[in-house]
C-alpha cells in the first residue's frame, strides 16, 4: 500500500517518473527532493530518487537510499521494483529476481515488473521461469504479436520445438487477411517458424511451407539459402542444383555454394575434368571473381595442376594481388604442388617476360610483375613448409629494390627477421614499413604488434596512440580499453608476462576478461529490443552464440596466458614485487633478498611515476568519455592489487572454468587445467584433465611428463586420499599409466618411439630426470644435442633453454647451449643471455 | 580463399562479431563497441556481410580454430532510422578489407551484397556513405566501380578534422515487385476458395512510414543507462 501524498505532491511524483523515463536526471532529482521536503519518509519517492541516482552512476548511494525507502514502505511494489533494478545494475541477478518477485507479489498485475522479471529470466536462461512469465504476459495482452512470438521463443530455446511452432501458428490463424509484404515483423515471424520446423527435422514440411510463404518474405537471400539447403538435404538434386546456381549467380565468391552444387550435380571428387569444366563455366560467368579460378588448384594434379597454377599465378602477379601467397600456401601440404609453384615462380623471375615492345608502360608493367614475383618468392621461402630464410631475404630485397614504396614488401622483410629469431630487428623493419604509409592504421597496428613481440610495451603504445582518441580518460590505453581492443590488450599482457611483470600482465588479461563479461551483458537489451524489431531469427542465433561466447579463440588465448601467469605467481611468489632475475633453484638466500629488495624499490618507483602521469592527465582532460559518462581513473593501473592475491590458483580458476567447459577439445586447456588442479591438490580433477588430453592426443609430450608427475604426486602423498576418491582415481589412472608399469622402461620407450621429435625428446629427458635425478648431466648433454637435430625450430630450441631453468642446471650448461644455438641461428637474438 | 558470407541471416555467422570488431580496430580509426555491431546485426540482419578465409578443411560446426575462420573484411550496414529527407534509404556504417587482401574485389562484392539486400528487403531508394576525401582507392571503388555519386562534402566529418564526401547511389532498380506478388497471392487464394473474398486493393505497400509507426510504438526506458538507443546517437558521427 503506497503512502498517501497530497494531490500536488502526487502530481510532482508523476513528474519524477516522467523525468526518469525521459532521462532528465537532474530535473528528476530536483522534483523528488521537492516532494521529500514535505514528506521525508515517502518510500516511493525515495526509491525513484535512488533509481535516478543509479542511472547517474551513483550506485552505492542509490543502494543506501533504496534500503531506506524499503524500510519506510515495505509494502510498496515500487520500492521493491527499484531495489531489484539496482541489483540488476550491479549484475547481481539472483537478488534482482528475488526483489522483482516481491514486487510482483504486491502488485501481480504490474506489466513493467513482470516484464523486468521476464528479461532477467531470459538473461539467466531460466527457461521454465521465462515460459511462465511469458504465458502470463500473453494472457494479459493477447493482441500483441510480440507476446506470441516471445512465448514461442521461450518454448523454442527451452527445447520444446513443437510447442513453439504451435504458438506461432495459433497467432497466424487469428490473421484474417495476410499482412502486406511490407510487414517485416510478419515476414520474419514466418521465416522463424520455418527454421523451427527445419530444426525439428521436418524438412519436407519446412520446404513446403517455404515454397508457400517464402515469396512474400523480405529477406530474399535467406529464403534462397534455406530452400537450397533443404533441397540438398532432402536429396532433391535437380532442384538443389537450380537453387545453388541462383545463389552463385548472386554471389560467386562463396565456396560453400560450389561444394553444394557439386553434390547436387552428383559430380565425383575423382573426376577432375568434370569439376574443372564446371568451375570454368563460372569463371566465364563472373570473370572478375577469384573462387572459381582458385578452387580447381585444390583438386588438379600433375600437368593439369601446373597449367592451371601457371595461369592463376601469372594473372594474380600481373594484377599485383598482395594476398596471392596467402591464397596459395594451403596447397603446400602437397609436396609436388609446392615444388611446382616454386618452379613456376622461379621461372618468372629468371626469364624476363617478353612483351615484344619497348614502350614505357610495358616496362612498368614488367617491373611490377617482377617485383610481385620476388615478393611471392620471399613469402614462399619464409613459409615453414618451404623455408629458406636467406633466399627469402634475397627475394624481398630485390622486390624492395624494384618497388621501394611497397608497404607489403617491407612487411615481409620484417616477418623474415621474425623467423630468423630476431624480434628486435623485426620490429625495426616493421617500423620502416609503417613509415611508408603513416595514414594507414593496418600497418600501424602491425608495427605496434611487432614492438610488443619485442617486449617494448612503451613503443607499442606510442604507435597505437597515433590512431586512438587520446582525450579519453586514461589516454591511448584508455581508448583501447574502451573500444575493446582485445588484440592489443592481449599482446600487451603477453609481453609483460614474458618480462615477468605479472601485475601489468594480469591487469591486461583481466581487462580482456571483463570485455567478455561486457559482451555477455550486451545481450540484455536485445531481449526486449529484438521483440520490438521482430528480427527473431537473428536474435535466437545471438542468444545461442552468447551461450558459447567464451569458446572464441580470443578468450582461450587470454585464458591460457592468465593461467600461466597465476601458476608462475604461485610457484614464485616473489614475482609479486616485479620481475626478479632468479635462477630458480640453488640460489642463496641473501642474494634472493637482495633481488627482492631491488624489485620492491623498482615497484615503488613505477607506482610513483604512474601517479604523476595520472595527475598530469587529470589536469589536461575533461574526464568525460565518448558516451558522456564520467569515467574514473583506474585506481590500480599497475595491477599491484591483482598480483598481491593470496590465492593465485583460485584466481586462475576464474579463467580456467569457462575454458574447460567451452573448449574441452583443446589439449592446451586440459594440460593447463592439470597444472592448476595438481597444485591445488585436486587429484581427481587433475586426472580428469589428463584423461581428456589423452583422448585428444595420447602421444602429446606435455601429457607424457604430466602423467609421470601425477604418478609421483599420488605415490608421495603425505596423507592418503579418502578411500572413495582413491579408488576412483586409481581405477581411472590405471587405463592411462598402469601401476605395474615400469616407469623407466615406459619413459625410455617413449623416447625411442619419438626419437625424431625434439619436443618429445625434451619431455622424455625431463621425465628421466624426475625418475632418476642422478642422470642430470647425461640429460643435459642429450638436450644440448637436440640442437643438432635436422628438424628443430627456434621456438623448440628456446623451450629447451627454458628447461634448464626448470631442471636447475648450472649457468655454464645454459651458456653452452645458448652459444651453440646462436651458432646454429647466427641471425637470431633470442639466445643472447643477459 | 576468401568467402563472402552473411553476418546474421541464414546461415548465421554472428559468432564472428569479435573477429569483425578486431578487423575494424586493426584497420580503421573509427571504432565501435561490440554492442553497436550487435545492434546492426539484430536490427537489419540482411544487410551486413563478412569476408573470411576458408579453413583448409572447410567450416567446422562448433569449437576449434576452424569454427572461427580469419576475418579479412566486412561491411556493416543499416537502414537510416529517421531519414531527414523522408525517403527510406540504406547507409554503410563501416566497410573495411585487410590491407593484405586487397585487389581481390572483396570490398566490391561486400558492397554489392549489401546494396542488393537493402533494395530487396527494405525497399531502400538509395544507399549513402561517407568516405575520406583523401581515400582515393575507396573513392574509385564507390564512384567508378559501383556507380556512386558525390552528393556533398561534409566539412571536418572525421574526428581528426578531415572532410568527407557524402556519396549515394540509387537502388530502386533492384526492388522486388511486391504489388505483383500480392496480386498473384490473392488470385491464387481466390482460385483455391471459389467463394473467396477478393480483398481490397493493396497497391504499393512499401511505404516506409507505415513501418516506422509500428516500430515507434513501444520504447521501453527502464533498464540500464546505456540502452541500444544511446549507442545509435553516439556512434552516428563516426561512420565511414
Amino acid at each position: 500500500m503506497p503512502q498517501p501524498l497530497s494531490s500536488k505532491d502526487a502530481a510532482l511524483f508523476r513528474q519524477v517518473v516522467r523525468h526518469y523515463e525521459n532521462k532528465q536526471h537532474k530535473k528528476g532529482i530536483k522534483t523528488a527532493e521537492q516532494i521529500l521536503k514535505k514528506n521525508p519518509n515517502h518510500g516511493d519517492t525515495l526509491a525513484m530518487k535512488a533509481l535516478i541516482m543509479s542511472n547517474m552512476g551513483q550506485l552505492e548511494e542509490a543502494f543506501v537510499l533504496a534500503k531506506e525507502a524499503l524500510k519506510n514502505d515495505m509494502k510498496s511494489h515500487i520500492c521493491w521494483h527499484v531495489y531489484g533494478l539496482l541489483y540488476r545494475a550491479e549484475k547481481n541477478y539472483e537478488e534482482a529476481i528475488k526483489a522483482y518477485r516481491f514486487a510482483l507479489r504486491i502488485e501481480p498485475e504490474s506489466q513493467p515488473i513482470q516484464r523486468d522479471l521476464a528479461l532477467l529470466q531470459m538473461q539467466m536462461r531460466d527457461y521454465q521461469g521465462y515460459i511462465q512469465s511469458r504465458t502470463t504476459m500473453l494472457q494479459a495482452r493477447p493482441g500483441f504479436r510480440q507476446n506470441w512470438t516471445a512465448l514461442a521463443i521461450a518454448h523454442h530455446l527451452s527445447g520444446d520445438l513443437e510447442e513453439a511452432e504451435k504458438v506461432l501458428t495459433t497467432y497466424e490463424e487469428t490473421l484474417k487477411t495476410p499482412p502486406p509484404t511490407s510487414d517485416m515483423e510478419h515476414s520474419e515471424a514466418v521465416l522463424y517458424k520455418n527454421t523451427i520446423m527445419a530444426e525439428a527435422g521436418k524438412l519436407e514440411q519446412a520446404l513446403e511451407h517455404l515454397e508457400k510463404v517464402g515469396r512474400r518474405c523480405a529477406d530474399v537471400q535467406a529464403v534462397l539459402e534455406m530452400k537450397a539447403d533443404y533441397l540438398l538435404r532432402l536429396d532433391r538434386k535437380a532442384e538443389a542444383e537450380a537453387a545453388y546456381t541462383t545463389l552463385l549467380e548472386r554471389n560467386p565468391e562463396n565456396s560453400i555454394y560450389y561444394d553444394a552444387l557439386i553434390r547436387a550435380k552428383g559430380l565425383s571428387k575423382d573426376d577432375p575434368k568434370a569439376l574443372k569444366a564446371m568451375y570454368d563455366s563460372w569463371v566465364e560467368k563472373s570473370p572478375r571473381g577469384d573462387a572459381a579460378r582458385r578452387i580447381p588448384l585444390d583438386f588438379l594434379e600433375g600437368d593439369d595442376f601446373k597449367q592451371a597454377a601457371d595461369a592463376y599465378l601469372q594473372r594474380s602477379l600481373k594484377k599485383g594481388v598482395p594476398s596471392l601467397f596467402a591464397n596459395i600456401k594451403a596447397l603446400y601440404t602437397n609436396v609436388a604442388k609446392r615444388d611446382t609453384v616454386q618452379e613456376l615462380v622461379e621461372g618468372y623471375v629468371s626469364t624476363p617476360q617478353s612483351n615484344g615492345s619497348a614502350e614505357g608502360q610495358a616496362d612498368a608493367d614488367n617491373t611490377e610483375f617482377l617485383a610481385s614475383s620476388h615478393y611471392f618468392l620471399a613469402q614462399h621461402y619464409n613459409f615453414h613448409l618451404s623455408r629458406d630464410l636467406s633466399k627469402a631475404m634475397e627475394h624481398v630485397d630485390k622486390a624492395i629494390e624494384l618497388s621501394p614504396k611497397a608497404v607489403e614488401y617491407q612487411m615481409t622483410k620484417a616477418r623474415i627477421w621474425k623467423h630468423y629469431g630476431n624480434l628486435e630487428k623485426a620490429a625495426e623493419e616493421m617500423e620502416k614499413a609503417r613509415l611508408l604509409d603513416e595514414k594507414d592504421r593496418y600497418i600501424n597496428s602491425k608495427a605496434a604488434k611487432y614492438q610488443l613481440r619485442n617486449n617494448d610495451n612503451e613503443k607499442g603504445l606510442d604507435n597505437m596512440s597515433k590512431f586512438t582518441r587520446n582525450e579519453t580518460v586514461g589516454g591511448a590505453l584508455g581508448d583501447l580499453h574502451e573500444m575493446q581492443g582485445v588484440w592489443y590488450l592481449t599482446e600487451d599482457g603477453e609481453a609483460y608476462l614474458r618480462q615477468k611483470k605479472l601485475g601489468l600482465a594480469l591487469k591486461r588479461f583481466h581487462a580482456v576478461y571483463n570485455i567478455f563479461d561486457t559482451w555477455q551483458e550486451d545481450q540484455f537489451d536485445f531481449h526486449s529490443f529484438s521483440l520490438r524489431k521482430g528480427m527473431i531469427r537473428a536474435y535466437v542465433d545471438m542468444v545461442r552464440w552468447e551461450d558459447r561466447l567464451r569458446e572464441h579463440p580470443f578468450y582461450t588465448r587470454v585464458a591460457f596466458s592468465a593461467i600461466k601467469s597465476y601458476i608462475l605467481l604461485h610457484d614464485q611468489p616473489d614475482l609479486a614485487h616485479g620481475p626478479i632475475a632468479t635462477n630458480g633453484v640453488g640460489e642463496d638466500e641473501n642474494e634472493r633478498k637482495k633481488a627482492l629488495k631491488k624489485a620492491k624499490k623498482e615497484q615503488q618507483r613505477l607506482e610513483k611515476l604512474e601517479a604523476e602521469k595520472r595527475e598530469a592527465r587529470k589536469a589536461a582532460s575533461t574526464g568525460k568519455s565518448a558516451d558522456g559518462e564520467v569515467k574514473k581513473e583506474d585506481p590500480d593501473p599497475l595491477g599491484t592489487k591483482l598480483v598481491s592475491t593470496q590465492d593465485p590458483l583460485l584466481e586462475a580458476m576464474k579463467f580456467l572454468t569457462p575454458l574447460l567447459e567451452l573448449s574441452p577439445k583443446s589439449i592446451e586447456a586440459q594440460t593447463l587445467g592439470f597444472e592448476v588442479y595438481l597444485r591445488r591438490g585436486k587429484y581427481a580433477l587433475a586426472l580428469k584433465c589428463l584423461t581428456a588430453a589423452h583422448s585428444i592426443d595420447a602421444s602429446n609430450p606435455t601429457l607424457h611428463v604430466q602423467l609421470l608427475r601425477l604418478r609421483k604426486a599420488l605415490d608421495g602423498l603425505s596423507e592418503p586420499l579418502p578411500a572413495q576418491v582413491a579408488e576412483a582415481v586409481n581405477a581411472e589412472f590405471e587405463t592411462l599409466l598402469p601401476k605395474s608399469q615400469n616407469l623407466d622402461e615406459w619413459n625410455e620407450s617413449f623416447l625411442s618411439t619419438h626419437k625424431d621429435s625434439v619436443p618429445h625428446i625434451q619431455a622424455g629427458l625431463t621425465s628421466r630426470q624426475l625418475l632418476k635425478p642422478d642422470t642430470k648431466s647425461q640429460c643435459e648433454q642429450e638436450l644440448t644435442a637436440t640442437l643438432d637435430s635436422a628438424n628443430i625450430t627456434i621456438d623448440t630450441a628456446l623451450a629447451g633453454l627454458e628447461l634448464f631453468n626448470e631442471w636447475g642446471s648450472d649457468q655454464a650448461v645454459k651458456t653452452a647451449y645458448a652459444e651453440k644455438a646462436s651458432g646454429k641461428w647466427p641471425e637470431s637474438s633470442v639466445f643472447r643471455l643477459e | 580463399m576468401v568467402d563472402i558470407l552473411p553476418l546474421s541471416s541464414y546461415p548465421s555467422y554472428i559468432d564472428l562479431l569479435p573477429s569483425i570488431q578486431t578487423c575494424n580496430i586493426t584497420n580503421l580509426p573509427e571504432n565501435y563497441f561490440l554492442k553497436y555491431y550487435l545492434y546492426h546485426a539484430l536490427t537489419w540482419p540482411q544487410l551486413s556481410f563478412v569476408a573470411v578465409v576458408r579453413p583448409k578443411n572447410g567450416y567446422a560446426q562448433h569449437g576449434g580454430a576452424d569454427a572461427y575462420p580469419k576475418v579479412v573484411g566486412y561491411v556493416l550496414a543499416k537502414m537510416e532510422e529517421e531519414p531527414t529527407d523522408g525517403v527510406a534509404h540504406g547507409h554503410i556504417t563501416s566497410l573495411s578489407v585487410m590491407r593484405t587482401h586487397r585487389r581481390l574485389g572483396i570490398a566490391e562484392r561486400l558492397m554489392r551484397m549489401s546494396q542488393r539486400a537493402m533494395a530487396e528487403s527494405h525497399r531502400a531508394q538509395y544507399v549513402s556513405l561517407h568516405v575520406r576525401v583523401s581515400n582515393t582507392a575507396a573513392l574509385r571503388l564507390y564512384r567508378d566501380t559501383l556507380g556512386f555519386q558525390v552528393e556533398s562534402v561534409e566539412s571536418k566529418y572525421y574526428a581528426d578534422g578531415e572532410d568527407a564526401y557524402a556519396m549515394r547511389m540509387d537502388l530502386s532498380d533492384m526492388w522486388v515487385d511486391w504489388a505483383k506478388i500480392e496480386r498473384e497471392d490473392r488470385e491464387r487464394a481466390a482460385n483455391e476458395e471459389k467463394d473467396g473474398d477478393e480483398g481490397e486493393a493493396v497497391g504499393e505497400m512499401g511505404k516506409a512510414d507505415d513501418k516506422k509507426d509500428q516500430e515507434r510504438m513501444v520504447r521501453v526506458k527502464v533498464g540500464r543507462g546505456l540502452g541500444v538507443g544511446d549507442l545509435v546517437e553516439k556512434n552516428e558521427a563516426a561512420g565511414k
